[in-house]
């Protein structure tokens, strides 16, 4: 026992002292390795941390959104239709939602304008987002200009700037009353941009979704479900699409892995030959060659995931942001919560580690089992 | 003459602490397991039963089928015990999904909604709600806690 584990330890040392002594050719393949890994672990883990995120966001979102359609397009639902939709069997709640989009021309930014339930707002009184706030340089008793859909100027009182933990989800938001609401869009009251619906039983969100648009045949019910599969396939592409992009990088490094590792030069077969006519076995050799693949690829699989992680959750991913994220003028400054699942890890480790470590064993196999006289005379 | 008034509040107070007591069944630890079928019951929270025995904790069963099932042949799946020291049922609702006294309860069999354990009696609180039920998923007319039988929970099986 104590025997093979010297007799590993002294091929490993052999192992590294040969890396070492072809530095500028196995550094560069180190750090091709390492970037490839980066590249690959940080999209990884931009998409699966923000899918995380929307998750997040949406796990307190109504189970069931019912909007009515004009001509195929998002319209304003009467409060009539959420009596009726709450008269369905296993509804338990309706409630009718004011929100919005405002463009501020000033800044080009778009803020998103919410009455908070129950009535809970002040009339004239607002809370805004702390990126509203570091947009237009506001703080708390300030005033916040607003022009209605009538042309007329409105003023607001900021009552309080959201902290700034709820940057991701509020950093555009600006709370405030119904009335004031119907106000800025000209809007008619009795009526709610849509109507949120919860449902005790999940199992039966489908029949009332069948059942409202039967009887209200211009409603478009949406689950909770389809949202998140939206969500879920909208990363998944934008990931996709920066792999593709990055596909050049990922296949000129195959062409080169392979290059190194499947054809051994002349030089290291005369190397084998010799270390062969020494007295090495082939298992040795095949050893020798095991541990060169497992430094060369363990040590660019950590780095790289390591550099993915810091770039990822330490600096949000400066280099894909702007592809990743989508396009804004009001960004919010988050941080994505660091979590790296066992499988991201295993599948980055098979994809990457696996087939170099056994790329490199094949050929030194074929080479350390020819005569040490032939391979030394080539 | 102050004496009756304060008996009868008493009396009231005892009624309507009872009436919570009844009215709130206990609720299952992570390991409770079904005594008929053997499954986790919090993996399935929204077909749990429950039986409340005057001599044993509470039994939580992982659907109405099973509840029937323990109260037909209680003896084949908790030793020593008759159907006589079943006290409560508790079922959920199919709509609300909150617990219902189980013997007060409306059943419909044969609908097309699988529970844990396959095909099931799916509990409501009037007769009302299972006709409406029956439009969207079908099933048989719907039956009361006397008349689930042995028999009616083989047809199930």
């Amino acid at each position: 026992m104590n025997r093979s584990l010297e007799r590993q330890r002294n091929i490993l040392d052999f192992t590294l002292a040969s890396l070492l002594r072809r530095k500028g050719k196995n550094l560069s393949l180190l750090a091709i390795y390492i970037f490839i890994v980066f590249i690959i672990a940080s999209v990884t883990f931009f998409t699966t941390a923000l899918k995380r995120e929307a998750l997040l966001l949406l796990s307190e979102a109504p189970e069931m959104v019912v909007q009515r359609l004009s001509a195929g397009r998002h319209d304003l639902i009467s409060h009539d239709y959420a009596e009726g939709i709450a008269a369905i069997r296993g509804v338990t709640a309706v409630t009718p939602r004011l929100w919005g989009y405002y463009f501020d021309p000033t800044t080009g930014a778009n803020y998103t304008l919410l009455v908070p339930p129950a009535g809970t707002a002040v009339p004239g009184v607002v809370t805004v987002g702390a990126g509203v706030a570091r947009n237009l340089g506001l703080a708390a008793d300030d005033l916040l200009p607003l022009r209605s859909y009538r042309g007329e100027s409105l003023l607001y009182t900021v009552e309080a700037v959201l902290s700034s933990e709820s940057e991701l989800i509020a950093t555009d938001l600006v709370l405030m009353a119904a009335g004031d609401f119907q106000q800025l869009f000209n809007m008619p009251p009795g009526f709610a941009v849509d109507l949120a619906v919860s449902v005790a039983n999940p199992r039966e969100l489908a029949t009332v979704a069948g059942k409202i648009v039967e009887r209200y045949p211009d409603t478009r019910p949406i689950l909770k479900s389809e949202i998140l599969r939206t969500y879920d396939a909208i990363f998944d592409w934008r990931g996709g699409m920066m792999i593709v992009l990055l596909m050049a990088a990922v296949f000129s490094f195959l062409v080169f892995a392979w290059d190194k590792a499947a054809g051994l030069s002349a030089e290291e077969r005369r190397e084998i030959g010799i270390l062969k006519s020494i007295g090495w076995e082939t298992g040795d050799v095949l050893l020798l060659k095991f541990w060169e693949g497992c430094a060369v690829s363990l040590s660019a699989f950590c780095l790289g995931v390591l550099f993915a992680f810091v770039h990822v959750f330490v600096f949000s991913a400066p280099i894909f942001a702007p592809a990743l994220k989508g396009w804004a003028v009001i960004y919010p400054a988050f941080r994505l919560t660091p979590e790296v699942s066992p499988l991201q890890l295993a599948i980055l480790f098979f994809l990457t580690v696996v087939p170099y470590t056994v790329a490199t064993i094949v050929p030194s196999w074929r080479a350390a089992t020819i005569d040490p006289d032939a391979a030394m005379r080539q | 003459m102050r004496r009756p008034p304060l008996l009868f509040f008493l009396l009231a107070l005892i009624l309507s602490l009872s009436a919570v007591a009844v009215a709130e069944p206990p609720a299952p630890g992570k390991n409770d397991k079904c005594p008929v079928c053997g499954m986790f019951v919090t993996r399935h929270p929204d077909w749990m039963a429950i039986a409340e025995l005057n001599d044993h904790p509470p039994l939580f069963l992982c659907g109405p089928k099973d509840l029937f099932k323990f109260i037909h042949f209680p003896g084949k799946y908790l030793p020593q015990t008759a159907r006589q020291k079943i006290e409560a049922v508790h079922v959920k609702d199919y709509y609300s999904l909150s617990f219902i006294d189980g013997r007060q309860a409306v059943y419909v069999p044969g609908s097309d909604l699988l529970g844990p354990m396959g095909n099931e009696l799916i509990p409501f609180k009037s007769r009302d709600e299972a006709a409406e039920f029956m439009r969207d998923h079908g099933g048989r007319p719907p039956v009361t806690f006397g008349e689930v039988t042995p028999q009616a929970l083989l047809e199930l099986d």
